[in-house]
């Protein structure tokens, strides 16, 4: 199994090799610095400190998210397009492996890019604004931590919008439909949550959208009324996974390439 | 050209390279392939002709496991491609129709990522596969800037990278100018003879086939219709082939002859070289004006019409 290791060598190359992957780097720093400039603008400085700020800033992980929906919608959707999977699966690999290697990759990229985004929403907001006790998080607490575990519950959250991304570009074999549904879930999501309320209607506690962001139980945070929990909402989404990726190999597995 | 006639499987003594055994593609209500049972020895260079639509891609993408096997199995060296995928695959090279890659990515780095799929793929083997396509001084560049033949040649590169004894081209002259083909054609009879590398290759193109091929397979609508092996050289001493005289006076000539038939102000007898020069002699020395004499040999077109009934597609 030594060799699979260049499968995900392959499949970094066709990442990190592209044009666009770059700019999304340079976006992601590129935005922490405008809001982090507005922030330090707008409140004056003194206000906000350092560990604040990169709390604040938080609100752009979306685009870490919507970056990792495009990498993983084009990663075998991009292959059907290309025509190259046709040279990419007459190899001595099953295809199992070679969308194992997919998925792995994707979720490198994912892992690289929270990183990216962390270090440089830390070091933007430490260059800008004062580091100070916290005006937000009061005496005592941990802030870094309290950063860090709400960063947990969005990467959860982007690992189910991504292999949804994943499955929908495998099945469909689209890049463009697999962001525009991963982009629909993403952004409807709320809504979903609103009109189905799992107080209101019982069944509503298994869909995916209610169970999405876990930081609704951060801080002691819970749904009591309706039994949702961290556990619960962790062990729904582990299902939804297991069930994205089960379609993903199933049809790659069976699928005839025709095209 | 002389054609010979039918090799039938299992005749040959070698063990052949690909044994297409039975094999069908049913497709909802609809036989794509039907019934195909197919040999190809070690060493050919093996044509695979038929019209658009007659079930070449589809017969190629069964054998490279791009397309699932209805019924029948395929074997490629012995190793069975349904139940030994891995292993039955790693002898064969392969383009599919055009060969598509990674335009983003420099014609090295197309190359780097299948030699990465294989095992024992040195960078040495890379370049040397480079140079043997002829592409050292443009294999740094990004594929986006190669034209048709420069992709071409890089595909032949990928298909051949990892030593294959198998090489199978699904249409590999699609698109390519006179001369694209003609260097392609060389290069793959260079392959067969030199390396000893069976090719596989598919087209609807008699002429191509009529130049590149040792044996030749037809199918038409799923099926297979004919197998033969085509002797390539100069035309043999005695061959009697229709002859065309151009005469002023056919009828005359057609009374001095005594045999033939006249078409088109033609007198067309059939003869072999002798005899031709004889009957010119003759007709000369009548009087008759012979302004030129045509000798017509039925083509492989003619014989791939006759089969294919003019290659129309249900």
């Amino acid at each position: 199994m030594i060799d699979f290791t260049q499968l995900i060598q392959n499949e970094n190359m066709k990442i990190y090799r592209r044009l666009r992957t770059v700019i999304m780097f340079i976006l992601i720093l590129m935005f922490n610095l405008l809001f982090g400039v507005l922030f330090s603008l707008d409140n004056g400085p003194g206000q906000l400190t350092a560990w604040d700020a990169v709390d604040q800033l938080s609100f752009l992980y979306f685009l870490v998210v919507i970056f990792s929906t495009v990498v993983a919608a084009d990663i075998v959707a991009g292959e059907f397009t290309w025509g190259t999977i046709k040279l990419l699966l007459i190899r001595p690999w099953t295809r199992s492996k070679i969308l194992g290697s997919k998925l792995l990759s994707v979720i490198c990229f994912t892992l690289l890019l929270t990183a990216w985004f962390l270090v440089t929403s830390i070091a933007i907001s430490f260059i800008l604004f004062p580091n100070q006790p916290s005006v937000i998080f009061g005496q005592g607490a941990n802030p870094f931590a309290y950063i860090m575990e709400k960063l947990l519950y969005s990467y959860i959250d982007l690992l189910v919008i991504t292999i949804f991304s994943f499955m929908i570009s495998t099945v469909f074999r689209s890049g463009g439909i697999a962001i525009g549904l991963s982009m629909f879930i993403l952004f409807t999501g709320n809504i979903f949550t609103m009109l189905f309320n799992p107080i209101r209607y019982p069944w509503a506690k298994y869909m995916l959208f209610t169970n999405m962001d876990l930081s609704q139980y951060q801080n002691g945070g819970g749904n009591g009324v309706t039994g949702m929990s961290l556990g619960f909402s962790s062990v729904v989404l582990a299902a939804y996974i297991i069930m994205f990726l089960l379609v993903s190999w199933v049809v790659f597995n069976k699928r005839d390439v025709a095209t | 050209m002389v054609h010979k006639s039918i090799v039938s499987p299992g005749t040959l003594s070698v063990e052949p390279v690909v044994r297409i055994q039975g094999v069908s593609k049913v497709i909802g209500s609809k036989r794509i392939i039907d019934q195909l049972t197919l040999d190809i020895p070690a060493g050919q260079v093996y044509g695979f002709l038929g019209p658009n639509g007659a079930g070449k891609t589809t017969t190629i993408r069964m054998m490279v496991g791009l397309m699932s096997i209805s019924e029948g199995d395929i074997w490629i060296n012995g190793k069975s491609i349904r139940s030994n995928f891995e292993s039955a695959i790693s002898d064969v090279g392969a383009i599919v129709e055009n060969p598509e890659m990674y335009k983003f990515l420099t014609g090295y780095q197309n190359l780097l990522h299948y030699a990465r799929m294989s095992p024992g793929v040195t960078k040495e083997r890379i370049m040397e596969a480079v140079h043997r396509v002829g592409m050292q001084h443009r294999i740094h560049d990004k594929v986006k800037t190669y034209s048709l033949g420069m992709r071409q040649r890089l595909g032949v590169a990928q298909a051949i990278l990892h030593r294959p004894r198998l090489l199978i081209l699904d249409e590999p002259t699609n698109g390519l100018d006179p001369q694209g083909i003609r260097e392609l054609r060389d290069y793959l009879r260079e392959l067969a003879e030199s390396e000893g590398i069976t090719v596989f290759v598919s087209s609807h193109l008699l002429s191509e086939m009529e130049l590149m091929c040792d044996t030749v397979a037809v199918i038409q609508q799923g099926r297979l219709v004919d197998v033969r092996s085509l002797e390539t050289g100069i035309e043999a001493e005695g061959a009697i082939r229709e002859t065309f005289f151009e005469v002023n006076n056919p009828r005359l000539a057609h009374e001095l002859i005594g045999e033939g038939r006249i078409d088109k102000g033609c007198l067309i007898i059939a003869a072999d070289r002798d005899k031709t020069s004889q009957i010119n002699a003759k007709l000369v020395n009548a009087g008759i004006s012979v302004y030129g004499i045509r000798a017509v040999t039925r083509s492989l077109e003619d014989q791939f019409l006759e089969l294919t009934g003019g290659g129309q597609i249900d």
